[in-house]
């Protein structure tokens, strides 16, 4: 159960640490990648709440969304259409749909487990 | 087994999300950062462009100035010419009125008047032959009259201060004696003094008649010394 809050602690380190520079045109992928990691996170919470949870899913879905925002931003950028918007709508609605869901979900478990609990 | 590779993969999710967060937020923050110096820049150039404008119009100020100052000295150096010329006018004017008094030295042509006591003739009365201090004054007046600039006796100069006294047989102008024959010189025009001497009952013939060897000449160059003293 540590193990991923360890991860966590230490991907947040290293990216403090990191002093890379990256020119100010690729700070778009990273805010989409950004973008798309919570939406799969949220998706997986969803997901595992919900008993659909599938860990091969979870991952795919995690790192294959990064890269399909990424190279959609990519493709945007060098086509002079800004598809990155598209990608950011997208997450934004399916990460604001599943917190509701998760949310609706969560309340229905505090609902009924006083009364389980009473 | 199944739970450890799970919290794996879960583990290297949480690495890769915390990765891209806080990668993110650093690089937002640094560009954030870059923004407020070019802010701080930004207002430093606008201070040094303020500054830079305020020393142009100085420097404007400044250039007004300066012509203003440039058209003034021009002007005092023209007052300062023109009393310079003033000047120099005066100068020739008083060489002039030196030459007139006697004080320089003096140069041009003129006439040469010579007066020799008259040949003697026992019959008569012996001062009726010799040169008299009123001929020379009359010579003398005669010469001014005709617009001589400058006359000498003899070589001395005779100015409009001299005086002529009848000293026996010699005369004395401004205390010095000279002897016979007398020699008077005048600079002016030698054409006007030559006429004016030889007026019909002139000069020349008061004096011929008083038994008195007048004679006259041209010279084209005469030269004069200063007056010795007085003042």
């Amino acid at each position: 159960m540590w193990l991923p809050i360890f991860g966590l602690i230490v991907g947040v380190f290293l990216g403090l640490m990191t002093d890379i520079r990256i020119p100010a045109e690729y700070s778009n992928y990273l805010s989409i990648a950004v973008l798309a990691a919570l939406d799969t996170l949220i998706g997986g919470m969803r997901a595992y709440l919900q008993n659909l949870y599938d860990e091969r899913v979870f991952v795919s879905g995690f790192f294959f969304n990064i890269i399909l925002a990424a190279s959609l931003a990519f493709l945007g950028v060098h086509l002079g259409v800004d598809l990155y918007l598209a990608a950011v709508f997208a997450f934004g609605v399916r990460l604001f749909q599943n917190i509701a869901v998760i949310r609706r979900i969560l309340l229905a478990k505090w609902s009924k487990s006083p009364e389980k609990s009473l | 087994m199944k739970i450890r590779s799970k919290h794996f993969v879960l583990s290297l999710v949480a690495l890769v999300l915390g990765f891209m967060v806080a990668f993110s937020y650093s690089l937002t923050k640094k560009n954030t950062d870059r923004h407020k110096l070019s802010d701080q820049s930004w207002d430093r150039e606008y201070s040094l462009r303020k500054k830079l404008v305020e020393e142009e119009e100085k420097t404007r100020k400044l250039q007004k100035e300066l012509s203003y100052r440039q058209a003034e000295i021009t002007r005092v150096e023209n007052r300062f010419s023109s009393s310079e010329q003033n000047f120099a006018a005066i100068t020739k004017e008083a060489e002039k009125y030196r030459m007139f008094l006697g004080k320089v030295k003096v140069k041009g042509e003129g006439v040469r008047v010579t007066l020799e006591d008259g040949e003697y003739r026992s019959d008569s009365d012996v001062n009726s032959y010799i040169v008299h201090e009123q001929h020379i004054f009359k010579v003398v007046n005669e010469l001014f009259i005709s617009g001589a600039e400058a006359v000498a006796i003899n070589g001395q100069r005779f100015t409009r201060r001299s005086y002529i006294v009848c000293n026996g047989p010699v005369i004395t102008v401004d205390g010095s004696q000279h002897p016979a024959p007398f020699e008077i010189t005048a600079i002016g025009d030698p054409d006007v003094l030559e006429a004016g001497l030889n007026i019909n009952g002139g000069v020349k013939d008061q004096l011929v008649n008083e038994n008195i060897t007048f004679s006259i000449e041209k010279e084209d160059e005469l030269e004069m010394n200063p007056a010795l003293g007085g003042s």
